[in-house]
């Protein structure tokens, strides 16, 4: 059975800076988002002067 | 009122100039990190994109986690790098008083006010300080808007946030709906 994904919807944009500082600090220790993608090709390209 | 870091441009006629908008981006990430404060060891200051490129080693595109450790060692700033980021988090990511370098791919901006580099479509990298809450407007510093010709932007330019988000989800592996982001700490009290 898969474990489902136990984070928290992010508080609403008007909801106090408070809410969206823990909510961050929460977010960021997930390690859920520390995996690079296998597919990322992560490397800008040249750009145009 | 949110620190604002002064722009940095890449096209500074330094070597690798054209390749180094994660390079510059981060040296902007690197002053709103230490709210423009010198940390006074052997390497230069204000952070600069040749700098960090020098760091890195051959022109060519660089991704977030080597432009990372690039900061780290020179400037002592510990950047935070997080992968397909739904956008309702990075948004609280923001609003919580962090700044954050963004992959981005640019044909999406080509047609938009916003383009800086006409004829540009490829992968780009751009830093993002902080929102605007009267219309969920990003703060974007885009490395290459230095006014080097009339058309183009100069310096920071709020983006649209459903532009910003376009733009990063069509980064190359990247899922709808999610960016990919370098944070710097949380600067605000």
């Amino acid at each position: 059975m898969p474990v489902k994904d136990q984070q928290k919807p992010p508080p609403k944009t008007t909801a106090p800076i408070e809410d969206h500082k823990r909510h961050a600090d929460e977010f960021l220790a997930n390690e859920k988002y520390k995996v690079r993608p296998a597919t990322l090709n992560e490397r800008n390209d040249e750009a145009k002067p | 009122m949110v620190y604002r870091p002064p722009f940095i441009k890449q096209g500074d006629g330094s070597r690798c100039q054209w390749t180094n908008c994660n390079c510059a981006a981060h040296a902007m990430a690197a002053m709103r990190h230490r709210l423009g404060v010198d940390p006074h060891n052997e390497h230069g200051w204000p952070p600069k994109p040749a700098e960090i490129r020098n760091r890195l080693g051959a022109c060519g595109g660089t991704n977030l986690p080597e432009n990372d450790l690039a900061v780290q060692h020179l400037y002592g700033v510990n950047m935070v790098v997080r992968y397909n980021v739904p956008m309702a988090d990075f948004r609280s990511l923001i609003i919580s008083g962090r700044g954050a370098v963004v992959p981005i791919w640019y044909g999406v901006i080509a047609p938009t006010k916003y383009d800086a580099s006409p004829g540009f479509t490829g992968g780009h990298g751009i830093y993002v300080n902080e929102r605007r809450s009267s219309d969920g407007a990003y703060l974007v510093y885009d490395p290459m808007a230095d006014h080097r010709r009339a058309s183009i932007p100069q310096g920071p330019q709020w983006w649209p946030a459903s532009l910003l988000q376009k733009a990063a989800e069509r980064y190359p592996g990247t899922r709808a709906g999610c960016v990919h982001c370098s944070l710097t700490k949380d600067t605000e009290p």
